[in-house]
């Protein structure tokens, strides 16, 4: 479904000669729930954001569904980002002058023709299956920690993607919320949502189905 | 919910900045509708002002020594002697000059001296239908100001010498006419005058197709009276071209400038505060680089940032130009009434009001360009920099 060739990366042309990846390559397939380990600075997020096409690789190749990112046309590309791909972030991203709900429409508001019934239906259903449904008028700023990642995961969920990247998402939550986002992940992947997700806490990565090691820039150990 | 929620949310957001923004903009615009008012009516009220004047050109035979106006004129004198000039040659030259379209009255005379119940008048032959276009002062007194052709128009010192009332009788060489009306007192040479209509006045006394001068209106601010003069004059060898009233020429210069002067002042405001949008909008992109970023991640294109971005800008416009509009229509009521400009008012356009709307919404999209195009260009990577 998704698929690194060889991936090298480095954020700066100086640094070439130590790359942050050197060369990953791994497939990902569909209804995986796939997390990505290791230490700090081994490369992870970079890794998530080159598969998520927020980053493009100095040598090898990501494809999608047998198609090469790079080889995509802008307007692919942002097709691919507004259905197929979904992002959560370690911090929430929410827009502050917007309601959790109107933050869960955002994929939505790029258009002159208004949201649709149906549409902000099912942005209602996303933050019900974020339980978040009764706090839908509250801007970011009047919600916890937790609950703005949830509406970014509803956000997330509101387009009906095949694959949600997710870098940390628990990262800043503490143990009994982070536990509550990593329940609605699994879930979610239960019901055929494939999900890359990166974390350093090992509990975590006990409930992937597969876990992936990162060290150096390179995958450690793969299974 | 559409593509306008996020930019009307943002602008809401910075509220302060959004007023202050609106407010700069809106006294562009209401200096510019106020200017373009106050230029309208200030043409207006002196071209009514021109209009009483009167005309200003003369055309007449080339005469040293006859004083045509007959504002303290002894007719009498001239009478005997007096030159005159074709009918219709010279109003066929008038009107075929190049200025043709700028002259508001051509209006021929015939002055004929004559005696009612013994008394010497003057009796002028008009084109009534021209005379009332450059007499805007007659007004009736009694009777009527429209007379037929066998009627007279009385000035108000002529009847009351002659005691001449609506429906009474003159005798002019022999021809009887009926006096239709009485002028009201018009502190000019008119009060002491009959005026006929011209062919009835020419047939009565045997001399078709001879007027005596021709008065020549041309009235509008800006008019070229000279090269119309100089126009008249080469049509018509053998007169005299006179232009009357250099003041009327010298505030005709001063209207032109004030319109000028107007138009540029209204460009350099409007500038200025198209300027200040663009530098907002500026801002804006600067301040939510990030956010473009995450949208870009969500699958926004390009041109959904760059129009996300113009709109924020144009939004502003359009409440300026909504706001600034009203502001400087009202407005120029005060400055009209400080100016004393008399019976002008500004007159509300909605064609103008729309083209304003149009031209500020233009602007407002111009301003926002550069920023919006540098919005358009910020990366989805850019999400991953947000706090
Ligand atoms: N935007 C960036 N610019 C320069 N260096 C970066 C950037 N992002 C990450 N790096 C460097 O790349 C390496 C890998 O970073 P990252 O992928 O974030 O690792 P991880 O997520 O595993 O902690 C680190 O050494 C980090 O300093
Ligand atoms: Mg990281």
């Amino acid at each position: 479904m998704l698929t690194a060739d060889a991936v090298v990366k480095s954020y700066a042309a100086k640094d070439a000669a130590a790359p942050v990846l050197r060369g990953v390559s791994l497939a990902i397939e569909p209804g995986q729930f796939v997390c990505v380990v290791g230490r700090s600075g081994s490369g992870k997020s970079t890794l998530l954001n080159i598969l998520s096409s927020l980053l493009s690789p100095d040598a090898g190749s990501v494809r999608y569904q047998g198609r090469d990112l790079a080889a995509m046309t802008e307007a692919e590309r942002n097709r691919l980002r507004a259905t197929d791909f979904s992002m959560v972030f370690q911090m929430h991203h929410l827009l502050p002058y917007l309601t959790a709900r109107e933050n869960v429409l955002t994929p939505f508001l790029s258009g002159l023709r208004p949201v649709s019934a149906a549409r902000r239906r099912r942005a209602m259903e996303c933050l019900d299956r974020v339980g978040l449904a009764d706090k839908a008028k509250r801007l970011p700023g009047a919600l916890s920690g937790g609950e703005r990642q949830r509406v970014a995961i509803a956000r997330a969920l509101v387009t009906e993607p095949r694959i949600v990247f997710a870098d940390e998402p628990t990262g800043s939550l503490d143990g009994d919320t982070g536990t509550h986002i990593m329940r609605l992940l699994t879930e979610l992947n239960a019901e055929g949502l494939t999900v890359v997700m990166v974390t350093h806490e090992p509990a975590y990565a006990a409930m992937a189905s597969r876990v992936i090691t990162m060290r150096d820039g390179s995958i450690l150990h793969a299974a | 919910m559409n593509i306008l929620t996020i930019p009307l949310r943002n602008l809401r957001r910075k509220l302060l900045r959004t007023l202050l923004m609106v407010a700069v903009f809106s006294i562009g615009v209401a200096s510019v509708t106020a200017l373009l008012e106050l230029s309208k009516a200030v043409g207006e009220s002196l071209e009514e002002k021109l209009a009483a004047y009167g005309a200003n050109i003369l055309v007449a035979p080339r005469a040293e020594t006859l004083s045509v106006s007959y504002g303290g004129m002894a007719l009498g004198d001239v009478s005997v002697d007096i030159r005159s000039l074709a009918e219709d040659t010279t109003l066929a030259a008038i009107t075929g000059i190049h200025h043709q379209d700028r002259l508001s009255a051509v209006a021929p005379k015939f002055a004929l001296l004559t005696r009612v119940r013994d008394t010497p008048v003057g009796v002028i032959g008009v084109d009534f239908d021209q005379e009332l276009r450059i007499k805007s002062y007659w007004h009736a007194a009694s009777g009527e100001l429209t007379p037929g052709d066998g009627q007279l128009l009385a000035g108000a010192e002529a009847a009351a010498r002659l005691r001449l009332v609506p429906g009474a009788q003159v005798d002019v060489s022999g021809t009887p006419f009926t006096v239709a009306g009485v002028l009201g007192p018009t502190g000019s040479g008119d009060d002491a005058m009959l005026f006929a209509d011209l062919h009835a006045l020419q047939r009565a006394s045997g001399q078709e197709n001879r007027v005596h001068f021709v008065e020549v209106a041309a009235l509008c601010s800006g008019c070229p009276i000279d090269e119309i003069t100089e126009q008249l004059a080469a049509a018509l060898p053998g007169t005299d071209v006179k232009a009357m009233g250099q003041v009327v020429k010298s505030r005709m210069m001063t209207v032109d400038f004030v319109k000028r002067l107007a138009l540029a002042v209204s460009g350099v405001i409007l500038l200025t505060a198209c300027v200040m949008i663009g530098l907002s909008v500026f801002s804006s992109v600067n301040e939510r680089k990030n956010e473009i970023g995450l949208l870009r991640a969500l699958g926004y294109s390009k041109s959904a940032i760059f129009t996300l971005m113009s709109l924020e800008g144009i939004s502003l416009g359009l409440l300026a130009a909504v706001f600034g509009q009203i502001a400087g229509y009202f407005g120029s009521f005060r400055l009209m009434a400080l100016l004393d400009l008399g019976t002008a008012a500004p007159v509300f356009l909605p064609a103008q009001f729309a083209a304003v709307f149009a031209a500020v919404a233009l602007l407002s999209a111009l301003a926002s360009l550069p920023p919006a195009l540098s919005a358009a260009r910020i990366e989805p990577s850019q999400a991953l920099v947000m706090l």
